[in-house]
């Protein structure tokens, strides 16, 4: 029960706000911190900006995961997008290839406590990133 | 410079985005294709000849219904109605599909708009005549039965391509409104006060994207000008999350209002939103923050030489 995955489609603006909220919704219903909810609301929002900037469109997908002696809230970004060429790069502070601070990717890893980013050339990107509850 | 005002319809295409490429995609979509402009092209005089009649078809049909008063009603919208189907049903069988015919199909999207025409009530109007329409292919073409009815389809290509159209454009026009009240709501949510001689307060509240991020920039920049601001308190205690898209319009809206010879004093910033800046890894030290709103204005206040005296206890205070 109440293990359903959320899945918002990402193509404007205002659906970031829309994921934004839904992981809020989530992350409070669980119990996590009004700091933590914060700083998750902010990741998804990071992540679906990128969608949003460099993909066009995509999707965030939000759940409960348990892992023995924990809980948490999985974020997966996912576009098919132009790809990343450099993860590394990209994950690097101050690195923009748009018009931006350059601080979403390596941002957002901060933000959250696992972060993984997969991406390939001409197929598009999936980040999986997971908090846990304190 | 402003350019000549071009017609309504020419103004409705440019929004609506519809032009020769459009066009042409739109009659991909019903597929029109050659073997269509063939068979319409054979009835072509049929329904020429009989134009009068379905028009007349398609008004009585509107008339006999409540809600299609609203055109049989006002006579001069009324003629030129049919006026306009008339030359709609003539049109259908030309087989030039085009930017015109589109344009010819607009206009009269916008006519029904004007006399508010339920879109239900017009679709089973142009389903009425289209069923008279089959009943003169089927009579008096002279067709085989398939042929018929393959001519009729073809037709009716038109008949969907065309509505296509004037749903669009009545929709489009419909949600020119809810454009309109969008971005009033935008205005009024964004408010630059005065509550000093050269001093701004703009209260922030709820979701900044860059749509607003640009009309916050720009009335607080009007309103440095028009009041010849030197101090500005921006509250963001009303936005809940701040990632680093926000945090780069704050930056350049701070950043602009120095321009123009106003200090800003950033206040509200919460404890979470203060983490999760740090944790993004974003500078907000060259912002001058204070931490709440009335510390923000006494700031202001002293920094512009203001000097608040309370005269004497209020009754209040005493408790009387």
């Amino acid at each position: 029960m109440a293990h359903q995955p959320s899945s918002v489609p990402i193509e404007r603006e205002l659906d970031i706000v829309t994921a934004r909220q839904k992981g809020r919704e989530l992350a409070a219903r669980l119990g996590f911190s009004s700091t933590d909810q914060t700083l998750l609301a902010t990741a998804i929002s990071e992540l679906a900006r990128n969608i949003v900037a460099y993909a066009g469109s995509g999707r965030i997908e939000l759940s409960q995961v348990e892992e023995p002696g924990r809980r948490g809230i999985e974020i997966v970004a996912l576009d098919a997008g132009p790809g990343i060429a450099d993860v590394e790069l990209a994950l690097k502070d101050g690195y923009s290839t748009g018009n931006s601070l350059g601080v979403g990717l390596p941002g957002a890893r901060r933000l959250m406590d696992d972060f993984e980013l997969r991406s390939k050339l001409g197929v598009g990107t999936t980040v999986t990133a997971k908090k846990w509850l304190r | 410079m402003h350019s000549v005002d071009p017609s309504p319809i020419q103004h409705l295409m440019r929004e609506m985005g519809i032009d020769e490429a459009s066009v042409e995609y739109r009659k991909r979509i019903v597929g029109i294709e050659a073997r269509d402009l063939e068979r319409i092209g054979a009835v072509r005089e049929l329904v020429v000849q009989n134009a009068e009649r379905l028009t007349s078809s398609f008004f009585d049909y509107l008339a006999g219904l409540e809600e299609g008063r609203a055109l049989s009603g006002d006579r001069v919208v009324l003629a030129r109605a049919r006026e306009l189907k008339r030359e709609h049903l003539v049109a259908m069988v030309q087989g030039n599909y085009g930017l015109e015919y589109a344009r010819q199909r607009l206009e009269l999207a916008l006519l029904y708009n004007r006399v508010g025409l339920d879109l239900r009530v017009f679709l089973a109007a142009f389903h009425h005549l289209l069923e008279r329409a089959g009943e003169i292919l089927t009579r008096h073409s002279g067709l085989a039965p398939l042929e018929g009815f393959e001519t009729f389809m073809s037709l009716k290509k038109v008949a969907f391509f065309d509505i296509g159209l004037i749903v669009d454009a009545i929709v489009f026009e419909r949600e020119r409104l809810i454009r309109q009240q969008q971005s009033a709501i935008r205005e009024l949510s964004t408010p630059v006060l005065q509550i000093r001689d050269r001093m701004l307060l703009l209260p922030i509240i709820g979701v900044i994207d860059t749509a607003r991020a640009r009309l916050v920039t720009e009335s607080l920049l009007r309103a440095i000008r028009d009041n010849r601001a030197k101090v500005v308190v921006m509250d963001i205690t009303g936005v809940a999350t701040i990632d680093s898209r926000v945090a780069n319009h704050l930056i350049q809206t701070v950043t602009a209002a120095r321009l123009m010879g106003a200090s800003v004093i950033v206040t509200g910033l919460s404890a979470e939103v203060a983490q999760s800046l740090v944790a993004l890894g974003i500078d907000l030290t060259k912002l001058n923050t204070v931490g709440d709103l009335q510390g923000g204005i006494e700031e202001a206040e002293r920094s512009l030489g203001y000097q608040v005296l309370q005269r004497e206890r209020p009754a209040i205070a005493r408790g009387e």
